[in-house]
């Protein structure tokens, strides 16, 4: 094909997603506001749309070491979740009737976190995600769960995604031992020996994980990687404050469950007939200082 | 002209000075006592970096080889390009161990920590007993009570401890203890009753906490900072107390055991005056409303004393602890910006561009020493032909986030 023909043709794509995202964007900030102001008249209809996922695509990668510019509170204490979660809010004493306690780092497309949704209902489920297109998909992926059923026992309160960089900021948004599970699945890989330090898996991040994990608390990997597989095995088992769990637990647990089969990265390496490998550490107690 | 002195550590009655890459040390008079050149460039990393890559492609089956239908193609040594940013080869960071035995210092040109014996008998007091290699480029130092251990940070956000004594560890051994995902910019290893801590800091306002030597047991973060965190310093007295400052309008008084800010203290007002067209963001961030701004590079305490070095300012800052708050003594007026400084019993020496270097004595003031150092202006050994060629001495500024994506 001409070349300046398929620049046209990608740009005219481009452009088209623009609009789309923009459109959009609209409906964040409205469903923004209007969470806080409940005697709105009915929301326009594209809010209840679910977001089409081709016009948020991103390129897979991010480097976790670049400052990009993002929000993140400057303590635990400090974050604001009343925005992410207004149900759980108590308006009169101004506290959040409970704190966050599952994070799906790296949440991609969003397919954990509502999965997790209906499972746990009654739990406060967070995603972290560091592209901000994707971000924005399960953003208003959110938005339009929670109009579709509003009425409806699961209603999708409970589940929220962040734009962040989890490995530099996580103890900004988590006090010690707050979170009960931490799910890593499909990170990325980081093929390259000297991008190692990049992994979202190593041995100094993982006493972060450690802080931020209630004792008996559940790592969750799953990756089409069997390098990183191993790689992530190899370092949780060599840190003194995880404990791998074995098969027969990984059968019973229903989020393994989920986890094998809810995720879009999980979904697609089905479709190609690839592997998943799946590993799990519980979070041992601190040993005596 | 010679090329100013970038680092100094002193004791009562010594001063250790670096210049590009090299290492003198003098006495209080002046005179030269012990030098030490590097000789290891920046070449040499990568010449070792060229032999590795060969070592490994040499180690592949030849049957992979043969499929490849590739010959062992010798790897070429990087020259950068045009716009590369230069590098300099030289010593970076200088500390004396507790005990005043040994001096340790931090080269750029092969990621290394030195260690030298100081023996003041000899005719040069400064006997290289280590040199140890990291894999990226080390850049804050702590030692252990105990003078045993150096703690170090590098510029990924790793830490390592190394003995000061003994065998080098090969470099694929080395295991950090703890790290960031952030440039480290100073480690600190401390104790609490008995127990002891390490606190690293960087560049993304994090001071973290850790157990020692249980590393992996984080004990919390200190969370208050708005910008990067360059010094972090302590009392001799009540080690409970933490002073922290870098490129924030403040600087912060901690209890950094029991997790908590107990006051800040509030530098603009004062500084601002001082600041000029140096001190605003680089023109490409540079907006209308920018604010100048402020750099702490150093601090030293003395007794319940905290002096504090900026960035390119005419001044030397002097707070007082009292009652959990810091407290002005005086800002002292300088006709010229200080590199370094470092305390030697009630002196406090300071290098600069103007007069290679300072003597000033504290007695809970300031003041000047009419003191020439003959024999340091004398011996020092990089001769340059203009400013121009000076290293940069002035480095805050690359801490300081300004993110555009």
């Amino acid at each position: 094909m001409d070349k300046s023909l398929q620049k046209t043709e990608q740009e005219e794509i481009e452009s088209k997603r623009k609009v789309y995202r923009e459109a959009k964007e609209q409906t964040r900030k409205n469903a923004r506001r209007l969470r806080f102001d409940e005697s709105n008249p009915q929301p326009k209809k594209d809010s209840v749309d679910s977001p089409r996922k081709r016009f948020y695509r991103q390129r897979a990668h991010s480097n976790p070491f670049s400052d990009h510019r993002l929000d993140y509170p400057k303590s635990p204490e400090s974050m604001d979740w009343s925005k992410y979660y207004p149900q759980y809010h108590d308006k009169e004493s101004n506290n959040m009737l409970q704190d966050v306690e599952i994070a799906d780092i790296g949440c991609g497309y969003g397919g954990l976190l509502i999965n997790l949704s209906k499972e746990f209902p009654k739990t406060l489920c967070l995603g972290m995600e560091i592209r901000v297109q994707v971000t924005q998909y399960v953003e208003d992926r959110i938005i339009a769960l929670r109009e579709q059923n509003k009425s409806k026992d699961i209603n999708y309160q409970n589940i929220a995604v962040i734009r962040g960089n989890a490995m530099k900021f996580l103890p900004n948004f988590f006090k010690k031992s707050q979170l009960s599970k931490m799910f890593f699945c499909f990170p990325d890989p980081h093929f390259k020996q000297r991008k190692h330090k990049a992994r979202i898996i190593t041995n100094t991040l993982l006493s972060e994980y450690a802080y931020a994990l209630k004792v008996g608390g559940i790592i969750y990997t799953i990756t089409d990687v069997e390098d990183l597989h191993n790689w992530m095995v190899e370092h949780l088992t060599e840190h003194p404050l995880f404990e791998r769990l074995d098969k027969q637990w990984e059968d019973q647990d229903k989020c393994v469950e989920i986890m094998y089969n809810s995720t879009e990265e999980g979904q697609k390496v089905e479709r190609n007939k690839g592997d998943k490998f799946i590993a799990c550490f519980r979070r041992l107690p601190d040993p005596e200082i | 002209m010679k090329h100013p002195y970038q680092n100094i550590v002193s004791t009562s009655t010594h001063l250790f000075v670096s210049v590009q890459n090299h290492l003198q040390a003098f006495d209080v008079e002046g005179n030269l006592v012990g030098s030490w050149k590097d000789t290891i460039g920046h070449e040499d990393l990568l010449k070792k970096q060229q032999l590795e890559k060969i070592e490994k492609l040499n180690q592949e089956p030849e049957i992979k080889r043969a499929e490849n239908n590739k010959k062992v193609k010798i790897p070429k040594i990087p020259t950068p390009g045009p716009g590369a940013p230069t590098i300099y080869n030289y010593i970076r960071d200088l500390e004396l161990t507790h005990d005043n035995k040994y001096l340790i210092g931090i080269t750029d040109s092969d990621k290394s920590i030195i260690i030298f014996e100081i023996n003041l008998n000899e005719d040069n007091c400064l006997k290289l007993i280590k040199r140890q290699t990291f894999p990226k480029r080390p850049c804050s130092i702590s030692i252990a009570d105990d003078n045993s251990t150096v703690i170090i940070g590098d510029k990924f956000g790793d830490v390592y401890k190394i003995p000061i004594i003994g065998e080098n560890v090969p470099e694929k051994d080395l295991k950090p203890i703890l790290g960031h995902v952030s440039l480290l910019t100073d480690v600190l290893i401390t104790e609490h009753n008995g127990k002891q801590y390490i606190l690293s800091s960087d560049r993304d306002e994090h001071i973290k906490v850790s157990n020692y030597p249980i590393t992996y047991v984080v004990k919390h973060w200190l969370f208050g900072h708005d910008e990067f965190i360059s010094s972090m310093v302590q009392f001799d007295f009540d080690r409970e107390l933490l002073v922290t400052g870098g490129g924030d309008d403040y600087i912060y008084l901690w209890n950094w055991y029991g997790n908590k800010l107990l006051s800040k203290y509030p530098l603009r007002d004062l500084i601002e005056p001082l600041l000029d067209e140096s001190h605003l963001p680089p023109e490409r961030f540079l907006h209308e409303d920018s604010p100048k701004e402020i750099s702490v590079v150093k601090m030293i305490t003395m007794d319940k004393f905290v002096v504090v070095l900026f960035q390119k300012v005419n001044g030397l800052l002097v707070l007082e602890i009292k009652d959990e708050t810091l407290h002005l003594v005086e800002l002292f007026p300088l006709d010229y910006p200080l590199i370094d400084i470092s305390a030697g019993g009630d002196k406090i020496f300071g290098l600069s561009e103007d007069k290679i270097i300072t003597q000033f004595t504290f007695n809970g003031k300031l003041t000047i020493d009419d003191k020439e150092f003959k024999g340091m202006i004398e011996n020092n050994p990089c001769e340059v032909q203009s400013k121009e060629e000076f290293y940069p001495l002035y480095t805050m500024n690359t801490l300081r986030k300004r993110s555009e994506h």
